[in-house]
């Protein structure tokens, strides 16, 4: 059945809708083409290994009380007393495209102050690298350390304060690396790095050599053995390792000893050896505790960056646990530091005098993306 | 009533969000899986075979493609990554690995998807986003042991990866299954003659 309705009223009756409707169609089609569109990225999985352009990063503040009301503990970061301070915002940017891919992480805030080598750098990580071979890949630039067990980052540590042994181990080294994967179990890298760690610049020359073998057990068991050993740098030796035994429990180790250059020209001409093990056991979805336990020996010469006066010893207790609601992560922490004698202690109690034995509570907030 | 139309048309992509995930299934094993089985008149299974191995190796050179022991039958596994942010930038949660199967024969194939097993990943020292060895979750089991919108997240990308693998294997397999032969002659124009 057909109706027949004059053409010129038709158009008069749509026209006039129009009008009418002209903001709300304009809407409607924007909501509609909006949602469209993110349909229509919502319908994209990248599918190989290699994202577009990522980003990553951090932001943490903190509150710490030392129980003699004073800083104590003198571990990096976490270093205000009494207060509710920050740590840093991390932002990090990479890109790979084909073989080829960069890193750039800046970093700003305390934390990232003390984690440089130059005030007013915010450079953690920046460097170029290569894949020359499926196998081989050549890596050159400013990185993070491959010495240890802990990281400067707030994300890629259980604990918020710090060990001993990070703190007086480099935090980065500008160099050129070659790593050589020979199988899913074992890799080795070999390279070449500033004189001095933690530099932007080399003082003299680019002298310290650095290698890390990397060995795969076991499914979920990684050990890494370091070296560092440079004329002016000092030599450390260093193994990192940890195995998540179960999907609930962890094991963690770090053992180094570090002895510093005979004649060397940089800052750092104090000794140590150390160790420390961290289990951590994951008591619901949410919840995750973890202990380090750290045994900390300066050296009888010279003097250590953090921690006992020279031949003295530190066993450090820290008990953390990781609450986690979506990329918040809330750290509450309380740690208990002894040093072997008065004779080499630097804590003081709440009179100023000295005492073997410092307790910090620390509740952190770690939000990571 | 244009009220009612607003509300219907912000409505639509959110229904269709939600289909992404329900595009997932339960096998008898009560585990995660997209399947399909498609006719496909006038092909034989060794056409299906040659035109299965080359969607493969074209589409997902990284997945490990098992040898063929049972003719008739292709299986693997592979794994895609499980992508947050907006378009340009995007932040790296993890990677969900998968086994593949696909059946075939006289005009007629069939595959499926499972296996899906999340493996959040976690930024390391130098930037790279790395798997948490250890920590992988059937997405069985998510509800236990991720929390909700993560465990959606995954399960609609994983929906969203199935659907694109399906729509591919079906595009190739009514192609040729080889690549198109190149013409090397470079082409030239001659400026003189027109």
């Amino acid at each position: 059945m057909n109706i027949k309705v004059p053409e010129s009223t038709t158009i008069y009756l749509t026209l006039q809708q129009l009008l009418k409707m002209k903001k709300k169609l304009l809407l409607s089609l924007f909501v509609a083409s909006a949602f469209s569109y993110i349909a229509k990225a919502q319908d994209t999985v990248k599918t190989t290994a290699d994202a577009p352009l990522v980003l990553y990063g951090s932001v943490d503040t903190y509150y710490k009380d030392d129980f003699s009301g004073h800083a104590n503990i003198p571990t990096s970061f976490a270093s205000d007393n009494n207060s509710v301070s920050i740590g840093m915002v991390d932002l990090g940017l990479k890109k790979s495209v084909g073989n080829a891919s960069f890193v750039g992480e800046l970093s700003f805030g305390p934390r990232n102050d003390e984690s440089v080598p130059t005030s007013g750098y915010h450079i953690q990580n920046l460097y170029v690298s290569y894949n020359l071979t499926s196998k081989l890949n050549a890596t050159a630039g400013y990185m993070s350390t491959f010495i240890g067990y802990e990281v400067i980052s707030p994300t890629g540590n259980f604990n918020y304060s710090t060990s001993y042994l990070f703190t007086n181990g480099p935090f980065q080294n500008g160099g050129f690396k070659l790593t050589y994967t020979f199988s899913d179990k074992v890799s080795l890298m070999a390279g070449i790095f500033n004189d001095e760690w933690n530099v932007y610049t080399s003082e003299h020359d680019v002298s310290t050599f650095g290698a890390q073998l990397t060995v795969t057990p076991v499914k979920n068991w990684t050990a890494y053995l370091n070296v560092a050993s440079g004329p002016t740098s000092g030599t450390i030796l260093d193994l990192t390792t940890a195995y998540q035994i179960t999907t609930a429990f962890k094991l963690g180790l770090n053992a180094a000893t570090f002895t510093p250059a005979h004649y060397g020209f940089g800052p750092v001409t104090y000794g140590y050896s150390g160790v420390a093990i961290y289990p951590q056991i994951a008591v619901s979805k949410a919840v995750t505790l973890g202990l380090r336990e750290e045994y900390f020996a300066t050296k009888s010469s010279g003097s250590s960056l953090a921690g006992p006066l020279p031949g003295g010893n530190v066993l450090g207790s820290t008990l953390s646990a990781n609450i986690k609601s979506g990329p918040l992560t809330f750290i509450p922490e309380i740690r208990y530091d002894n040093i072997n004698s008065k004779t080499y202690t630097i804590f003081t109690d709440s009179d100023n005098a000295p005492t073997t034995s410092a307790v910090q509570f620390v509740l952190a907030a770690v939000y990571a993306f | 009533m244009k009220k009612i139309v607003i509300a219907l048309l912000l409505l639509l992509p959110v229904k269709a969000v939600m289909a992404q995930k329900d595009s997932l299934s339960f096998d008898e094993h009560n585990k995660y899986i997209y399947y399909d089985v498609v006719v496909q008149p006038g092909l034989t299974a060794d056409t299906f075979q040659n035109r299965m191995l080359y969607f493969l190796k074209v589409n997902y050179p990284q997945n490990k493609t098992d040898k063929i022991s049972d003719p008739g039958s292709i299986s693997g596994s592979g794994k895609f990554l499980i992508l947050s942010g907006i378009t340009a930038v995007k932040h790296v949660d993890g990677a969900i690995s998968y086994t593949f199967h696909i059946e075939y024969k006289d005009e007629k194939y069939r595959y499926w998807l499972t296996g899906l097993v999340f493996t959040p990943y976690k930024v390391d020292r130098y930037g790279n986003s790395v798997p948490e060895e250890g920590l992988g979750v059937e997405l069985e089991d998510g509800a236990k042991k991720l929390d909700k919108a993560e465990l959606n997240k995954c399960l609609d990308q994983s929906a969203i990866y199935s659907i694109q693998f399906g729509h591919k294997l079906r595009e190739y397999m009514v192609k040729v299954s080889a690549a198109p032969a190149r013409d090397n002659k470079k082409k030239t124009i001659d400026t003189k003659n027109w």
